[in-house]
């Protein structure tokens, strides 16, 4: 039945499904986890603690209804969010995979955190005499990681989209003269991710001493991880197309020349195009690998998607990225 | 950085190649202890030999112009940023009476070559 449809249907349809499929799997997950904890309540403790301080003992109080509300409303507004991005903007499979990730890892963490807690209070007749929740927020932060990361896996890629138009007239080449060869590479990075990172991490050392808050080191290496992979990529335009590869390998990717349809230069304002720095999903689904403000290399890509990378000397990028485009589309 | 080989010009590409590095590091492209593309990608890129990339970086390390670290790869030396900038603009100088008087390349880089020998 695939035969009878178009490359650009099929991509609707892929980004379509992986927002209902994931949307779905996501709204499951806190269902499954509200009727567990539902079932439990008569082994409950009315009020149950729902929040716990510094120190490990509880020192919030509500009702089990009043948590499950706060599950399914947060937890569920985030699914449905996330699901409906990836319905929408979901062109890019980065898009998709973001969608995916996001979704598996918040309903589960939102999950774990639930039922560990209230698992924990089975049994009690006095919510203040629950312990530390630490165990359970560790294994709530981490255990969904890996989920997430299989469901961005999974997720299915973008279909071979190849075009023979030729790139624009009026858009900038590097002159190369027949059989000549060549590469642009340039690394972008950013201290910023780390000055904002620097308090993050302050801070959970700080807890870590003061009030044994071990889970606060697992955040900072979660921190830490996420700074590697956000805020150094190198950058490559050559026989193989744009390749962006972040510091440490992955994540990476890829334009291949038949599916450039335009390299330029933009201006980007990281908050108000992007909503932040890293790996973003701006408006229209467009990618961007956002690390500062100012110009950037824009690659417009065959199926409606592009990415937006904050590189310097991004004319030079683009300029070569056509003139090779051209050359692979003339055959030369 | 924008690097380019001409298969069909008679300079040997390792050759190219280094005269391009030079001119990045001069130009300020690459800045002292900046790290250069690993050998294997660059040569995928410019689709040559690996052996060809890793030439061209012993002779720009023969130079003092980068260092090869066991691990760390190909790094730019510290001194090796040093403002080129009054001598490409006299090489833009040289290139341009060149032209006017119609002499090659190749006989332009003889004259500058003996000049070198005085």
């Amino acid at each position: 039945m695939n035969a009878t449809l178009t490359v650009d249907q099929r991509m609707r349809r892929r980004r379509h499904v992986t927002g209902a499929v994931t949307t779905v799997g996501g709204l499951l997950v806190l269902l499954i986890a509200a009727g567990i904890t539902w079932s439990w309540r008569a082994q409950l403790p009315d009020p149950v603690a729902s929040h716990w301080g510094a120190d490990g003992q509880p020192d919030g109080f509500s009702s089990l209804g009043g948590i499950l509300a706060v599950l399914l409303g947060l937890g569920g507004g985030l699914v449905l969010l996330f699901g409906a991005a990836t319905w929408v903007l979901g062109q890019t499979s980065v898009t998709r995979r973001i969608g995916a990730a996001a979704t598996a890892w918040v309903s589960l963490f939102m999950a774990v955190v639930v039922v560990g807690s209230l698992f924990v209070q089975r049994g009690l007749s006095d919510a203040r005499e629950a312990g530390s929740v630490n165990t359970v927020l560790l294994v709530g932060l981490l255990v969904p990681i890996v989920p997430a990361v299989i469901a961005a896996i999974v997720v299915p890629g973008d279909l071979r989209q190849p075009t023979t138009d030729p790139v624009p007239a009026d858009a900038p080449r590097v002159k190369l003269v027949d059989g000549e060869r060549a590469v642009w590479i340039r690394r972008a990075s950013t201290p910023v991710g780390f000055y904002l990172a620097a308090p993050v991490i302050l801070v959970g050392v700080a807890l870590f001493v003061w009030a044994r808050a071990w889970p606060m080191l697992v955040v900072d290496a979660l921190v830490i991880a996420v700074l590697v992979i956000l805020t150094t990529f190198v950058v490559r335009v050559d026989r193989a197309g744009l390749t962006v590869r972040s510091a440490g390998g992955w994540p990476r990717y890829r334009v291949p020349l038949d599916e450039v349809v335009r390299a330029g230069v933009t201006q980007v304002s990281p908050v108000k195009d992007f909503g932040g720095w890293g790996w973003r999903v701006g408006r229209d689904g467009r990618v961007g690998v956002v690390l500062r403000k100012g110009e950037a290399l824009l690659v417009e890509r065959t199926g409606g998607r592009s990415i937006v990378v904050t590189v310097d000397e991004p004319a030079k990028g683009a300029g070569l990225l056509n003139t090779l485009a051209d050359r692979a589309r003339t055959g030369g | 950085m924008l690097l380019r080989l001409d298969p069909s010009a008679e300079e040997p590409l390792f050759a190219q190649l280094v005269a391009q590095l030079r001119l990045a590091i001069a130009a300020g492209q690459l800045r002292g202890g900046e790290r250069l593309p690993a050998a294997r990608d660059l040569a995928e890129s410019l689709d040559v030999n690996s052996h060809t990339v890793l030439r061209a970086y012993q002779e720009l390390r023969d130079d003092g112009l980068i260092e090869l670290r066991r691990g760390r790869g190909a790094v730019v030396a510290s001194g090796a940023g040093r403002d080129h900038r009054a001598l490409l603009k006299a090489i833009d100088v040289v290139v341009r009476e060149a032209r006017a008087l119609g002499l090659s390349p190749q006989a332009t880089a003889a004259l500058l070559k003996e000049a070198f020998r005085t």
